[in-house]
């Protein structure tokens, strides 16, 4: 089993990930979609957002450039990576697989 | 994909610092900027909206932070910049820093030389195939215990019949007259076994080596010689195998030259200039037989017991009385290292324990240091820094410290490890020099991150447990240390000052002693003073009567040179490396018989050269020579211990060596130091004329410089007979140097273990009293507040370390004192008891002890008293 924090990390790193599917978000972007895609469960603080970004980045998931919001302020744009798809598509399939073993335990009295 | 991303997020990380940096600020205030704005499309005011933002992402700063730790290798650059952070530290205050790399520096530069030169004895490996199954072969006598030494029919009956080992070999060390290479020489000469090349593993470097055959007598005699000899003596001569030597009389062809790198791995260190085959080992007629030492290689499988029980069999059957002596296997190794293991193990150990001194030191002027920190460590735990980054932080420092004196250690090793060698050179074996490879550049660096962490430890964990209680507090700094941390302290004090003194009490003996041997009277005059030895090669001088003569003619050839005032010959100088004893002989009017006596074989004008005081009678004269009556001469030792009534002239002795004759004393000469280790001997004088004397040492008062006559010297014995070569050419007074070496060695050794201990213990001494001072500030401050006089002060700082030091003192002497046993197999000339040496290192140290005490303590007492009561 890991570990508390691992485990947040990992879904954290998910959520991201998932966020940024379909297009290109900034920070605080990203933050709201994952409040939206997760329908407010999860509300990620910057301190806890910037440093998975970083991280992730560094991984080589994601990359970084600079753009221009709707409001036209400079502001730093994430996209995901091909090796970042392939991070996502496994991690789903365990996700997946987990979260069905979870509930068959827990539904066994 | 993921290695390439990774590493060039590391490059980024750590070049491009700046860059990120920005990169990063802008990042996070855009996105401040952009929650202000989103919450103020949501209906917040600007100002409200921004203030609302920042407050909900948290800080910058901190986010900044969060951010910079979760990027990779952050540890890095985190060890980097406390790196840096400590470095100008130390050098804003270069003092300490000074002391305490010197004083680490000191102490690790010791540890690595001594294991560098334990290494290369007792760790490294014998270069040859598979060394741990090469032995020495050794035998235990019934009276005398282990020899290395076996007969050589001993040696062969265990090579023909032996099966427990595959290989063994032999080798005899002697000297011989070698002819054929210019000018006679006398050299080195080792006698070995083909096998015994074998066992080395050695190639020849020109030539071959050594065949079985050669073992035994019948094949053409031949010889090896060493590469120093071909490329010295025969200057390299491409054509040197073929050429012929005459070796002791008898011609020898060189068969091959061994190679630079050949070495007898043994402790003797004799560097044999030549080897003869074994065939050579039997000794001519009525000269005694070589001794042998016997080397073999275990065969596949077999243990050293069971070969030894093996070669014990043998041993028996060859013995003629059995069961007096045993067989005795000891791995090469061992055998090799057995003379000075105990020694460098002890010196391993008192460096060790120098070391543990030197990190308590440390470890104090740190404590002493760290009080004037709390306030920067206060204000980091306040700022939110985890106790565990300070910590490291403070450790990164000490080990910095450590380092920076292990640099400073291995220069002092590389140095110091030369002494050693040169110091222990008599008894560690032959080997390659020391080399400070990586083996030991890795020892010394893993020394010194123990040290620094060792030291370092207890005062970075103390500066963070004190701020639990007082935080950023005004009041008084609670006393954060333990009683139990008093009584180590105080113990390390009383030790160091008793270790400082104990030293400086030796090194004064020895220091005394050296010098009252130097200007010893040894019995004769040694200044202007040219010895050099003959021995005549047996063939050449198979009698006695032809030993005399040539000695005769030598002496007059040499008497008749311009600068010599007086020549004579002894066999057995004083000094020098040969003494003859007899015992056992009767003696007129005495009823037991003189059990021991040293003999020396003199011409007529040896008192004279040597100006030896004379007491009564007659010296020899040319009229005493072979057919006349055998006379004697006695020195005074002897008159004293054997003479009844101390009269000896006219007394009959039994002769040494003629059985049914007597000889009559006939002179009493003044007493000579026979030799170093011995007090004065009794000596008996016997006639060369009337004795055999196949060697002699020739010694001539010179009216100049000794040396300047020494080629004169030597052509006119050759042109006497060019094939006995005049050797050890040398001034006398250098041969009493070198008597004094080993004491002069000795006190050298001393005083630079009682120096760094001296350094070390008023290290320690200041450190404590430093820290003390400190710790009491407040206090200290209030006292003058009330008006105590900086003098009380004093006195209240130092009270408690006087006593301490005074403690060490006390039990240095006593120290001393119990070791006397010890310093009394060094010391000589001196009683080990001498009370101005006692006093001497007493008072020089009180004097250093109270200067370290002194020192902090008056800084300390100048403090002002309404500073003192205002700081922390």
């Amino acid at each position: 089993m890991p570990s508390s924090t691992n485990l947040l990390q990992g879904t954290l790193d998910l959520l991201v990930l998932r966020s940024l599917m379909s297009n290109e978000l900034h920070g605080l972007g990203i933050a709201r979609r994952i409040e939206q895609m997760t329908g407010g469960t999860f509300q990620v603080k910057p301190g806890s957002l910037f440093p998975a970004l970083h991280r992730m980045e560094e991984a080589g998931w994601l990359k970084s450039a600079w753009g221009e919001s709707e409001t036209n302020r400079r502001a730093r744009y994430y996209r995901m990576t091909a090796a970042g798809r392939r991070h996502l598509q496994l991690e789903t399939e365990e996700w997946q697989r987990i979260s069905i073993a979870m509930a068959q335990a827990l539904a066994t009295s | 994909m993921r290695l390439l991303a990774r590493l060039s997020a590391w490059k980024r990380n750590l070049f491009d610092r700046r860059a990120m940096e920005q990169s990063l600020d802008e990042e996070l205030t855009a996105f401040i900027d952009l929650l202000a704005e989103e919450k103020q499309r949501g209906g917040m005011a600007p100002v409200e909206a921004r203030r609302a933002a920042t407050l909900e992402a948290g800080g910058l700063d901190q986010l900044k932070e969060e951010c910079r730790d979760s990027r990779a290798l952050h540890w890095l650059e985190v060890l980097l910049r406390d790196l840096r952070y400590g470095l100008r530290l130390l050098l804003r205050s270069p003092g300490f820093a000074a002391t305490a790399v010197l004083t680490l520096g000191l102490g690790i530069g010791a540890t690595t030389a001594i294991f560098s030169v334990v290494h290369a004895t007792l760790l490294r490996p014998l270069p040859y195939v598979q060394p741990e199954r090469l032995v020495y072969l050794k035998q235990n006598l019934a009276n005398y215990g282990p020899m290395p030494f076996s007969f050589p029919k001993e040696v062969k009956a265990w090579h023909e019949q032996s099966r427990a080992l595959s290989e063994i070999g032999a080798y005899i060390d002697t000297r011989v007259n070698v002819t054929g290479l210019g000018e006679a020489q006398r050299l080195n000469c080792g006698i070995g076994t083909a096998s015994f090349f074998r066992l080395l593993n050695t190639r020849p470097a020109a030539g071959r080596l050594f065949a079985p055959e050669e073992d035994r007598p019948g094949s053409a005699p031949v010889a090896l010689i060493s590469y120093n000899l071909w490329r010295g003596r025969l200057g390299g001569d491409p054509g040197a195998v073929g050429r012929v030597l005459t070796v002791d009389g008898m011609r020898h062809t060189i068969a091959g030259v061994l190679p630079q790198s050949f070495r007898v791995p043994d402790r003797y260190g004799f560097d044999q200039d030549l080897w003869l085959p074994f065939a050579d080992s039997e000794p001519a007629p009525d000269r005694p037989p070589y001794m042998a030492r016997a080397v073999g290689r275990l065969a596949p499988g077999v243990t050293v017991d069971a070969a030894q029980a093996e070669l014990d069999r043998i041993l028996q059957a060859t013995q003629r009385r059995p069961g007096r002596a045993h067989a005795l296997v000891v791995p090469w190794q061992e055998e090799i290292a057995s003379g000075v293991r105990t020694s460098l193990l002890v010196f391993l150990g008192a460096v060790g324990f120098l070391l543990l001194i030197a990190c308590v030191n440390v470890a104090i002027l740190l404590l002493s240091r760290s009080a004037g920190r709390e306030r920067e460590v206060s204000v980091r735990l306040a700022l939110g820094a985890g106790r565990a980054r300070i910590v490291r932080q403070l450790l990164t420092e000490s080990v910095l410290m450590a380092l920076a004196g292990a640099a400073a250690g291995l220069a002092f090793a590389y140095w110091g490890k030369d002494l050693l060698v040169a110091f222990l050179s008599k008894s560690l074996p032959a080997m390659d020099p020391v080399q400070l490879d990586y083996r030991i550049l890795a020892f010394n660096l893993g020394l010194g991150l123990l040290t620094g962490i060792a030291f370092g430890l207890t005062p970075a964990l103390q500066s963070v447990r004190t701020q639990e209680r007082t935080g950023l507090h005004d009041s008084a700094r609670g006393t954060s240390e333990s009683r139990a941390h008093h009584r180590v302290r105080n113990t390390l004090v009383v030790v160091q000052v008793a270790l400082a003194v104990t030293l400086t009490i030796g090194a004064g003996l020895l220091a005394k002693s050296f010098f009252r041997l130097r200007g010893l009277d040894l019995g004769f005059r040694s200044d202007n003073l040219l010895t050099l030895s003959v021995n005549l090669t047996p063939s050449d001088y198979p009698t006695a009567l032809r030993q005399a003569a040539y000695f005769e003619q030598a002496l007059s050839r040499v008497q008749g040179l311009g600068g010599v005032e007086a020549a004579a010959l002894n066999c057995c100088l004083p000094l020098g490396d040969l003494r003859w004893s007899v015992s056992q002989m009767k003696l007129d009017g005495r009823a037991e018989p003189v059990d021991q006596t040293d003999l020396e074989v003199v011409s007529p004008d040896y008192f004279r050269t040597m100006r030896i005081p004379w007491r009564e009678g007659r010296a020899f004269t040319a009229a005493d020579k072979q057919g006349a009556p055998y006379v004697a001469i006695v020195n005074e030792t002897f008159a004293r211990r054997f003479c009844p009534d101390k009269r000896c002239l006219g007394r009959r002795i039994e002769h040494w060596s003629r059985p049914n004759e007597t000889a009559l004393i006939i002179g009493v000469a003044g007493d000579t130091h026979g030799s170093a280790e011995r007090p004065v001997e009794p000596v008996l004088y016997a006639a060369y004329l009337q004795s055999e004397v196949p060697s002699m040492t020739m010694v001539l008062r010179t009216s100049g410089e000794p040396m300047s006559l020494a080629a004169a010297v030597r052509a006119q014995l050759l042109a006497l007979d060019r094939n006995q070569p005049p050797h050890n050419l040398m001034p006398m007074d250098d041969l009493r140097a070198q008597w004094i070496a080993p004491h002069r060695a000795d006190m050298f050794l001393l005083a630079v273990f009682a120096g760094p201990a001296l350094l070390l213990g008023s290290i320690g001494i200041y450190g404590v009293v430093a820290y003390t001072a400190n710790r009491r500030t407040h206090e200290i401050g209030i006292r003058l507040a009330l008006g105590a006089r900086p003098r009380d002060v004093l006195s209240l700082i130092t009270g408690r370390m006087l006593l301490l030091i005074a403690a060490g003192e006390l039990l240095g002497a006593a120290a001393a004192l119990a070791l006397n046993k010890v310093l009394r197999t060094l010391v000589v000339e001196i009683p080990t008891t001498d009370a101005a040496t006692y006093a001497g290192s007493c008072l020089l140290w009180t004097a250093v002890a109270l200067l370290a005490c002194y020192l902090p303590a008056r800084q300390g007492a100048r403090t002002d008293p309404v500073l003192a009561l205002r700081s922390e």
